[in-house]
């Protein structure tokens, strides 16, 4: 232990001595351990966002299709699917979009029944500013916090939009916390009665229906039983929504990776350009070294070390550097990338959700490679014989 | 009875040829000599003549093409890499003629370098050091980096850093090449006092101050390779 202690503290000094190679090497590994981590930072916090989002998600979404495009359901529909053995729920939903031409762009209506929903105290965890709206008045809504500030608006505030040939005016009364923006930057809610005005849905009639089930594992037999009672239904099943989020983000996160890896390629070009070129003074110091008793394995030894302090100080301020880019600059350029594109941007509130195996293994495709190739010239010059190295000959 | 001195450094027969693509250069041949214990030689030649191969061959640097080196008596020619650089840590002190310092280093540090992987200076090699600081004068520069100091202040570094693992055997190459008059006649007298203290002294040098010294105990000179005379 003495003995490391000892070669750390000279490979500490050595790095000092070299300071131009040093700096220029640790500011290549923090960037490219940078791109890495703010990619996988980003790609496993949306996906970890998406995953707690579809937890809330019925089991079961069944819409239906006429002509290929979505249709109303009547109470029938409702009706039958309650009688397929395994339902415990049928929740009829009314929800749909409304273009408004300022935004040149959609937001989502979406309603539901205020008495329906958790307790009060589980209301306000969405609710950021202002309330809930009540159970007896269609006009009040709650409105994502990213809409609000794209139309100027704030709680307290009243819109009249067109509907129909009439006009229907809806006093905001609560903003959406940001923690919930991924899910409700876009989304006005009000009660089922207000959405059913505001879409003009009629009574008895729903977007869709959310099924709940005994067995949430059996979703696959159930939604075909429901296919073969319904066939112009389409099911959406919770358990596939979630394979088609890692999907989607294991695609844009690979492909992000993937274009990065021209930028570690340039990093280890650089490394082994700067590090092969041991100069006629540092071959002189390591025949110094060896001609005073140091062993070849003192000498790369030191040089390990030297190589991992560095290349670790390097891989911590990339991830420092990337933590602060995503959960606090909220990924600017990269967040567009991997969300994909909206009108509205959600303003991005991630909680992070890297393992510490996946940082291990990140910290590792980038020190290894720089180590391993380190030790190479360092190798080369210790085994060559001192008398050499000190008199310049070899 | 066998009064004679045991041998500290003894050579035999030993020969170092470099290849320098198809040509061979012979840089020592057939060096047999003896150094008794507590001696003081000097090896005498013009520039090229192997004496800095033939200390690189005594201190186990480089190995021989063919003969055998013997240090108190034990063979060190046939060791392998890591058991020569041991013998270069505890049984030979070295004292190269460039110094061999590590610059940016400060003259502590370039002390205790030998000792840093065997987990840096213990106490008393500490002491020992501001000993041979204070022995040499130069105390006041033990904080300072080895490139701000002159010359001379240079070789009595190197010559420290060689006697603090206390090693049997000294050998200094071209001691006296950055010395004035004064200064030779100064490093003669601590080489005498080493050797009156048991300690095997061997230096190579062109120079005929030092040759000439009476207190020099046994000369040897090298023409193209080999021992002349």
């Amino acid at each position: 232990m003495k003995r490391h202690l000892a070669l750390i503290r000279f490979a500490l000094g050595s790095s000092r001595r070299r300071a131009g190679r040093t700096v220029s090497l640790g500011v290549a590994l923090a960037l490219v351990t940078f791109g890495f981590a703010a990619v996988l930072f980003l790609t496993e916090a949306l996906r970890r966002e998406f995953h707690l989002g579809a937890q809330g998600l019925p089991d079961l979404t069944v819409q239906r299709l006429v002509a290929g495009r979505p249709a109303l359901i009547g109470e029938d529909w409702t009706q039958a699917i309650a009688g397929i053995a395994g339902v415990t729920r049928v929740e009829p939903r009314v929800w749909g979009y409304y273009f408004v031409p300022a935004l040149a762009g959609n937001f989502t209506v979406v309603g539901v029944e205020a008495d329906s929903l958790p307790d009060a105290a589980e209301r306000e965890l969405v609710v950021g500013e202002g309330r809930f709206f009540a159970a007896d008045a269609p006009d009040e809504v709650v409105m994502g916090e990213a809409l609000a500030d794209y139309l100027g608006l704030s709680v307290g505030d009243a819109i009249e939009l067109p509907v129909g040939r009439g006009r229907k005016r809806l006093e905001i009364v609560g903003l959406f916390r940001a923690s919930v923006a991924l899910w409700t930057a876009d989304v006005l809610l009000m009660s089922t009665a207000g959405a059913r005005a505001f879409l003009q849905v009629p009574t008895g009639s729903a977007t869709d229906v959310a099924v709940r089930l005994s067995t949430p594992d059996e979703a696959t037999v159930a939604a075909r039983k429901i296919a073969d009672l319904l066939p112009d239904a389409r099911i959406l099943d919770r358990q596939l929504m979630n394979r088609g989020y890692d999907l989607t983000f294991d695609t844009r996160g690979g492909i992000l990776g993937a274009m990065l890896l021209p930028a570690l390629v340039a990093f280890l070009v650089l490394a082994w350009d700067r590090l092969t070129g041991v100069g006629p003074g540092e071959r002189r110091e390591i025949g110094a070294l060896k001609a005073m008793g140091w062993q070849t394995s003192d000498v790369l030894l030191a040089r390990l070390w030297e190589n991992l302090v560095l290349s670790f100080q390097g891989a911590l301020v990339g991830l420092i550097a990337a933590y602060l880019y995503v959960f606090h600059a909220h990924a600017p350029g990269l967040a567009d990338v991997l969300l994909g594109w909206s009108s509205l941007y959600p303003a991005l509130q991630l909680a992070p959700a890297v393992t510490g195996g996946q940082l291990l293994a990140l910290t590792c495709l980038v020190v290894l490679p720089f180590v391993a190739l380190s030790l190479v010239p360092a190798w080369r010059a210790a085994t060559l014989d001192p008398l050499g190295l000190l008199r310049g000959a070899t | 009875m066998n009064d004679a001195p045991p041998i500290a450094i003894r050579t035999v027969g030993l020969t170092k040829r470099y290849a320098n693509g198809r040509q061979e250069k012979i840089a020592l041949r057939d060096v047999t000599l003896s150094v008794p214990t507590a001696g003081f030689w000097v090896v005498s030649g013009p520039s090229g003549s192997g004496k800095t191969t033939l200390l690189g061959l005594l201190a186990g640097m480089i190995a021989p093409t063919a003969g055998e080196v013997h240090l108190n008596g034990r063979l060190i020619t046939h060791l392998r890499d890591h058991h020569r650089a041991l013998v270069r840590r505890n049984e030979v002190g070295m004292v190269f003629q460039e110094f061999a310092l590590v610059t940016g280093l400060t003259v502590a540090e370039n002390l205790f370098l030998p000792l840093v992987p065997t987990g840096g200076p213990p106490a008393a090699t500490r002491a020992k050091a501001a000993a041979l600081l204070e022995r040499f004068g130069v105390t006041a520069l033990a904080q300072t980096r080895v490139e701000r100091l002159s010359a001379g202040e240079r070789q009595r570094v190197g010559i420290i850093r060689a006697l603090l693992g206390e090693p049997p055997i000294l050998l200094l190459d071209e001691p006296t090449a950055s010395l004035d008059s004064t200064n030779v006649e100064r490093l003669v007298d601590l080489l005498a006092s080493l050797r009156a203290e048991g300690r095997t002294l061997l230096a190579t040098t062109h120079d005929q101050r030092l040759v000439n010294d009476p207190r020099v105990d046994g000369r040897l000179r090298l023409v193209d390779g080999a021992l002349a005379g």
